[in-house]
């Protein structure tokens, strides 16, 4: 529902790491939506192609990796993959109640890829002189 | 040919790091901070109207308000003696950490006990966002169907405490309390209920009880 200011979040933490990592053009974005994330990720490809139309960050390509909810079960701690995030039996001895979620509620910006100025990790090598 | 960098940075950090630094103010004034979260129409603002007048004596309490438009909730709940603020997100589906910030400047928190946060009437979006809270709390009426915990999961899934509201009209609707417990407690285990009439007043006893341990625990 806030699926806009999600993807305004992100675009500022992409024009910070632009910056550090002295990125001169951003082809594309990689971001990490957990299915109990609350972000669509519909929804966020569609805000995303509404605020990159214009601007600095126009044309930069956003892939979204839907990452599966993984629990550990309340009762025996066998970790499990739930077919269902509203109905979770233990495949190991179908307890219902009381799961740890390990992950599926994280939503990240895994990495960039671009073409970069200079890349910091050489700037400590010889200099060639060119 | 482009060079990927590695990043790894959560698109909310900005909210946690200001929701991190609300915590540490709340524990370090001692104050219990509550973020109410339901529906529309649930029952939000009479519970607090109630609950500011019952406890007057008791506890110093401010309210912050999160509307989309209006002061009505503010007016309602100032009307009772408390220390209220209204918060308009013109439009916003939630509450986040810098609207808190804004309103914690406006309040006067010197000797305040429990500063409840009324976040905007939605089952969706609010809980998503951390406000520095100490619990969740949901409020589901009983209008709504017995059925929300499992449609709209995240919520239950982090409350502390879920109030079933407008117990005085179950024998008027189709809801059936055990159902809906079930269904909260399968998301949660360790979710405190408590059937409630805000405005008859019944059972609020158990609700006050918790409050007063959730508060005894931040002293």
């Amino acid at each position: 529902m806030h699926e806009l200011s999600l993807i305004e979040s992100m675009l500022s933490i992409i024009r910070e790491e632009r910056e550090k990592h002295g990125m001169k053009r951003i082809i594309k974005v990689r971001v990490v939506n957990g299915a109990l994330s609350g972000a669509v990720s519909d929804a966020l490809s569609f805000g995303w192609e509404c605020l990159t139309q214009e601007g600095d960050l126009q044309g930069v390509i956003l892939d979204i990796v839907d990452a599966p909810l993984k629990v550990v079960c309340g009762a025996c701690g066998k970790p499990f993959v739930p077919e269902d995030a509203h109905y979770m039996p233990c495949p190991a001895c179908g307890e219902i109640l009381g799961h740890e979620i390990e992950s599926g509620k994280e939503l990240y910006i895994d990495e960039i890829e671009a073409d970069i100025d200079d890349d910091p990790a050489d700037a400590d090598a010889p200099h060639t002189g060119d | 040919m482009g060079k990927t960098v590695t990043i790894v940075r959560n698109v909310m950090e900005a909210n946690e790091r200001r929701a991190a630094k609300l915590k540490e103010y709340f524990d370090k004034e001692r104050i219990l901070c509550l973020n109410l979260m339901s529906s529309p129409g649930a029952g939000k603002t009479s519970l607090l109207e109630r609950t500011l007048a019952d406890l007057a004596g008791e506890f110093k309490m401010a309210v912050i308000e999160g509307d989309l438009q209006t002061d009505n909730d503010a007016r309602r709940v100032a009307a009772t003696g408390a220390q209220a603020v209204q918060v308009n997100t013109e439009g916003g589906c939630h509450l986040d950490g810098s609207m808190i910030e804004d309103a914690v400047a406006e309040l006067d928190m010197a000797g305040l006990d429990i500063l409840f946060i009324e976040n905007v009437g939605n089952l969706v979006c609010p809980a998503e966002f951390n406000l520095g809270e100490d619990h969740k709390v949901s409020i589901l009426s009983v209008t709504e169907g017995d059925d929300k915990p499992e449609k709209y999961p995240l919520m239950f899934h982090l409350s502390s405490v879920m109030l079933l509201n407008k117990t005085d009209l179950l024998p008027y609707v189709d809801f059936n309390l055990e159902t809906a417990s079930a269904h909260a407690k399968k998301l949660n285990k360790d979710i405190e209920i408590f059937p409630v009439a805000a405005r008859k007043g019944d059972g609020l006893d158990a609700w006050y009880g918790w409050l007063r341990k959730a508060r005894a625990a931040k002293r």
